[in-house]
């Protein structure tokens, strides 16, 4: 029985047939790999280059970050303090999500999309006291729309950055490679 | 440049952070165990596992029974938890490198992500003071919420001990580093010495003398448990005066 399939595999029109489904299986693996690296859909498409671009600081919507471990999302009611001065909310398509939200009171439910497992405890607030600039983590919002995520977000990419970082002071070695520093 | 484990400490004896607990005043009312069951999300086993020995408690009320009826009497009641060694039995068995000595606080860290679960670490430990996640423990819907964020939650087959409430550590010494100030005496403590209504657990800096939990620690009448198998425990004992 599979002596014959394994025949009829050989005929031209068995090696076409697994040609397919090879090809099949490679674009599936393509594709799985290619939707991991997408940002996840957010309720709005929140254009970022807009925003930077306008000269909004990152710490005006994000201001946790220079403050605690997380940097935050802005609740719809900042949005709001500028967007209800702005004529085009009022009928703009993209703008209706935090419209019908402001006016229903529900809650924008943003997606996070730069995100460390649990068991790595990252606090913004020391790397921003040591000078880092958000765009050097979460890559150039003048050119994005929704945000993404320009890096692996892996161990080896934060020791890297803490390792060059230390420098020669020993004491700041031992702290920035410590395991307990992160895990805990 | 200088790789971290070439860097020689000399503060593995005396430790940086360390605990002194005053036998004579605790009265066993297991308030710290609840405490550190909440503060480090330590998850309830139930009533099965727990007759399996698999209760999984960070710290413990120990008390033992001395005499022969009926003259017994209860010795004192003894809390029990990861004394923070300077040269732990549990760190060089570990095969994965998931019990590691923290350089930076001299303290025993357990890397929950690294931990592949041989329990070697626990068998070595002469205060039996590891517990291991035997299952999954469900937290059913209330009690999901009070989940401390700042402490990872554990998953099943990872081993867990004491970490001196490590997140108030470094929660305490960000607050300082952003006011520009070192960590002063007192201005954090772990769970456990919170919740004590006796103050029968002090806790701070062992190396600084001036501070409480130094000169508790320095004035000679405590004892450290096993000392004689060198481990180097942090955690001072003191009872009866």
């Amino acid at each position: 029985m599979i002596q014959k399939f394994f025949n009829w595999l050989k005929q031209p029109l068995g090696l076409i047939a697994s040609g397919i489904v090879f090809l099949a299986l490679v674009s599936a693996v393509v594709y799985g790999i290619w939707r991991t690296q997408q940002a996840p859909e957010q309720p709005i498409q929140f254009p970022h280059k807009t925003h930077v671009n306008f000269g909004i600081q990152c710490l005006y919507c994000h201001p946790g970050a220079a403050r605690g471990p997380a940097a935050g999302i802005p609740s719809q009611a900042k949005c709001w303090a500028c967007h209800n001065q702005i004529v085009k909310t009022r009928d703009s398509a993209l703008l209706a999500p935090l419209k019908d939200a402001v006016l229903s009171g529900k809650s924008l439910e943003w997606v996070p999309v730069a995100i460390v497992p649990d068991f790595v405890h990252f606090n913004h607030r020391p790397h921003i006291a040591a000078g880092k600039n958000c765009e050097e983590c979460h890559g150039d919002m003048t050119k994005v729309t929704v945000a993404q995520n320009p890096q692996d977000m892996t161990m080896g990419w934060c020791l890297n950055c803490h390792i060059k970082n230390a420098g020669d002071d020993q004491e700041k070695l031992v702290k920035l490679t410590d395991c307990g520093t992160c895990h805990y | 440049m200088i790789r971290p484990d070439e860097v020689k400490m000399s503060v593995e004896e005396t430790g940086k952070w360390g605990m002194t607990i005053n036998q004579d005043v605790c009265t066993g009312c297991q308030a710290c165990v609840a405490a550190c069951a909440m503060e480090n999300n330590i998850s309830f086993v139930g009533e099965e596992d727990s007759g399996y020995g698999r209760s999984m408690h960070w710290i413990r009320i120990e008390r033992f029974w001395e005499g022969e009826y009926p003259d017994v009497r209860m010795t004192p009641q003894q809390p029990m938890m990861c004394q923070q060694c300077g040269h732990a039995t549990c760190e060089p068995v570990c095969p994965a490198f998931a019990t590691v000595h923290s350089q930076a606080e001299q303290l025993n860290l357990q890397v929950y992500n690294r931990c592949v679960g041989t329990r070697y670490c626990a068998n070595n430990c002469p205060y039996q003071v590891r517990a291991f996640n035997w299952r999954d423990y469900q937290r059913p819907e209330p009690l999901s919420n009070q989940l401390n964020p700042d402490v990872t939650v554990r998953r099943m087959g990872v081993m867990e001990k004491c970490t001196f409430c490590i997140q108030r550590i470094h929660r305490a010494q960000d607050t300082a580093k952003s006011e520009g100030r070192e960590v002063m005496d007192g201005e954090f403590t772990t769970a456990c010495a919170q919740a004590c209504p006796a103050d029968a657990i002090v806790f701070g800096r062992v190396d600084k003398p001036e501070t409480l939990v130094a000169q508790i620690t320095n004035n000679g009448r405590g004892t450290k448990h096993l000392a004689e198998l060198g481990t180097l425990p942090h955690v001072t004992y003191f009872k009866e005066g």
